[in-house]
């Protein structure tokens, strides 16, 4: 044999070696694509919710893995542009061999990434949402607007005496289908919508709709805004001295956007949403507890965006366990048989798409939220049936 | 007078003058150097972590502002120092470094104080009656405070020895170097004035708004359309801009909706840009 050859062949070999240990490693490993957002505006969420997948993977990885195989994260970033984020998602798919996907992103991205995965490999959605995720192999673990209203807003009829509602949000389809569902629910719990707006991202200033809250006359507000909107409206708002006379709701206000309004802003605002960091059961507060032992909750503070992230690895286990399998198919059979599981939140179940779980109402307490009402085992008021 | 017409005319002095401080340091900078600051709204994103930084050591936020002084200085003279004095008349170029340094002056931020929002706590709370109606102490103070700069802005310009140069300088660059006008000296303090006045007004504005690394760049858009509007280089035009495209954004915003407000600034932008390109008031 030539000399040549012989390295020809020598190095065939020793790279087919490593191609082979390559695919064996591949094959022991199960690999989670994450995609969550680490730039653009969502980017706040970025490192809470990896901290909180990186204690998922060690929960479930110490208790013997999924399937018996432990778990590792692929990250991506998912706060860019749809198409670019659904090309993320291939690459960790085809790429770099994730065989399941959990996302906490927004539906833009969800329904670009469900087009290129197109149902092949399981794929768990997990933040608040206006619902419509019906694809093949899609499970909903995030609040919907009938979850997160149906209960609350008969229970403020009640215990608040709100009656006269205000609509107002970003100029997108969440809030629009939040609202949809905040119509029936006012018109259910015998109240009337005063007015709705719709304001774009980039508005900073809010003075022409406090004087159309104000002039309406509304006893409620509805806030669909998100992140530094409703910073910058809830600021404006407690700057007006209206709180005084009018309640806020919010349907997407965590931990970080609380901090952004004040404590000196904080008066008569509410919340509706399936986690807070102050949840009081047990479960909640070990795991609040070992967030804060583990990561630095001050710059990362725990929120239920990031929390939704550990939900996708519970939910993930338990489906995986009922279905003996990550195809698709065993996975969509044992969605279809409801599947449930044990988390922070509480027991939650997941039906076809979406899950059934409980919902909580709580106040703005300073820079905290108190806990004012559980509402237990709520329905997410979708369906999938076309 | 009708409440409700008392409370948009203050909306509408609030916002006229917060703009106008806004916009302030990119009219200067522009004005007096032909420089494109992209990192304008940065400098008042520090300005307003300045406050932060003052609530944080228990001082209220007038602190901030006074911080805000030294801090966006040092910046100033540094940004200039390394980049804006060897881009002299390359604007493309100053576009692009300025942008840059916005971008690094965000992460530089993130690493200190973490990307969530902040909040800064107004030293003035609660609402002031005027004219029968209740109104936000702390704006009131700002309407103030506001009107004060400029009275002393406008006196400096037109009365001191620096104002006489800064105006020679602006005037004919070459002429004012020819009779013994250090320009270069004056332009890094032109520079340094332009920064120091968006740390300021973000210091001022930090108990008002969302105070997160990324909040530069809800200062910078409407801080152009001014710039567009009114022209380049006078007080007089900051003034006649501020008053169009504040005015103009309450007015839709008021009698529509926000997003007719912003669509109204946007057309009227297309509108000067098109036809009357040097803004209302030009210099040049």
């Amino acid at each position: 044999m030539k000399r040549r050859q012989f390295l020809h062949y020598g190095l065939g070999a020793l790279a087919g070696s490593m191609a082979a240990g390559r695919f064996a490693y591949a094959a022991d490993k199960l690999k989670v694509g994450v995609l969550i957002p680490l730039s653009g505006p969502a980017a706040l969420f970025g490192p809470s919710s990896r901290n909180c997948i990186d204690m998922g993977i060690a929960d479930i990885n110490a208790r013997g893995g999924i399937l018996g195989r432990q778990l590792e994260a692929l990250v991506a970033d998912a706060g860019v542009p749809p198409a670019q984020a659904s090309q993320a998602a291939l690459r960790l798919w085809r790429g770099r061999h994730a065989e399941v996907l959990i996302g906490q992103h927004d539906s833009a991205v969800r329904e670009a990434v469900a087009g290129v995965i197109n149902g092949q490999i399981p794929y768990i959605y997990t933040p608040v949402t206006e619902g419509g995720g019906c694809s093949k192999a899609v499970y909903v673990i995030g609040e919907t607007p009938q979850q997160q209203l149906m209960p609350v807003v008969p229970w403020l009829a009640e215990h608040k005496k709100s009656k006269r509602w205000y609509l107002i949000g970003n100029d997108y389809i969440w809030p629009r289908k939040s609202n949809e569902a905040g119509k029936q629910a006012i018109a259910a719990s015998g109240g009337t919508v005063v007015g709705e707006e719709y304001v774009p991202f980039t508005v900073d200033n809010f003075d022409a709709s406090l004087a159309r809250i104000r002039d309406s006359g509304a006893d409620s507000v509805l806030v669909t805004l998100v992140g530094g909107a409703s910073v910058g409206f809830n600021r404006a708002f407690a700057s007006f001295g209206l709180p005084d006379k009018v309640l806020r709701l919010c349907t997407l206000l965590e931990e970080n956007t609380l901090l952004g309004i004040g404590a000196q802003n904080a008066q008569n605002l509410y919340s509706s949403s399936g986690y807070f960091a102050a949840l009081t059961s047990p479960d909640a507060q070990a795991f609040a507890k070992r967030y804060a032992s583990q990561f630095d909750a001050a710059k990362a503070p725990l929120n239920g965006l990031a929390e939704s992230c550990y939900e996708g690895l519970l939910l993930l286990e338990a489906m995986a366990a009922k279905a003996g399998s990550l195809k698709p198919e065993a996975m969509d059979k044992a969605a279809a048989a409801g599947v449930s599981y044990d988390g922070p939140r509480g027991k939650t179940v997941l039906q076809s798409r979406y899950t059934t779980k409980n919902i909580y109402l709580a106040r703005a307490d300073g820079s905290t939220f108190r806990i004012v009402q559980e509402f237990a085992n709520v329905p997410p008021g979708q369906s999938c049936a076309k | 007078m009708d409440a409700a017409l008392t409370v948009t005319l203050l909306n509408f002095a609030y916002q006229g003058l917060v703009l106008a401080l806004v916009v302030l340091g990119l009219g200067i900078v522009f004005g007096m150097l032909g420089v494109m600051n992209m990192a304008h709204g940065e400098f008042l994103m520090i300005g307003a972590y300045c406050a932060v930084a003052a609530q944080n050591a228990g001082l209220s936020v007038l602190w901030g502002a006074a911080l805000a002084v030294p801090v966006c200085g040092v910046l100033g003279c540094l940004t200039h120092y390394v980049l804006i004095r060897r881009l002299y008349n390359r604007p493309f170029d100053t576009l692009l470094a300025t942008w840059g340094l916005s971008i690094l002056l965000r992460k530089l931020v993130e690493l200190v104080y973490g990307r969530g929002y902040q909040n800064v706590e107004p030293p003035v709370s609660g609402g002031i009656s005027v004219f029968g109606v209740e109104y936000p102490g702390y704006r009131l103070f700002l309407i103030a405070a506001i009107v004060v700069l400029f009275a002393i802005l406008v006196l400096w310009y037109w009365r001191s020895s620096t104002g006489a140069r800064l105006r020679a300088m602006i005037g004919n660059p070459t002429l004012a170097q020819a009779v013994g006008i250090d320009t270069n000296r004056l332009a890094c303090a032109a520079f340094m004035c332009g920064v120091i006045s968006a740390g300021v007004a973000g210091a001022l504005l930090a108990p008002m708004v969302r105070v997160a690394p990324g909040m530069g760049l809800d200062y910078l858009l409407n801080s152009f359309f001014v710039l567009v509007v009114g022209g380049l280089g006078s007080l007089a035009g900051l003034a006649a801009g501020t008053g169009i495209v504040s005015g103009t954004q309450l007015l839709f915003a008021t009698l529509f909706d926000q997003t007719s407000g912003y669509l109204a600034v946007l057309g009227i932008s297309i509108i000067f840009l098109w036809l009357k390109p040097d803004g209302l008031i030009s210099r040049r």
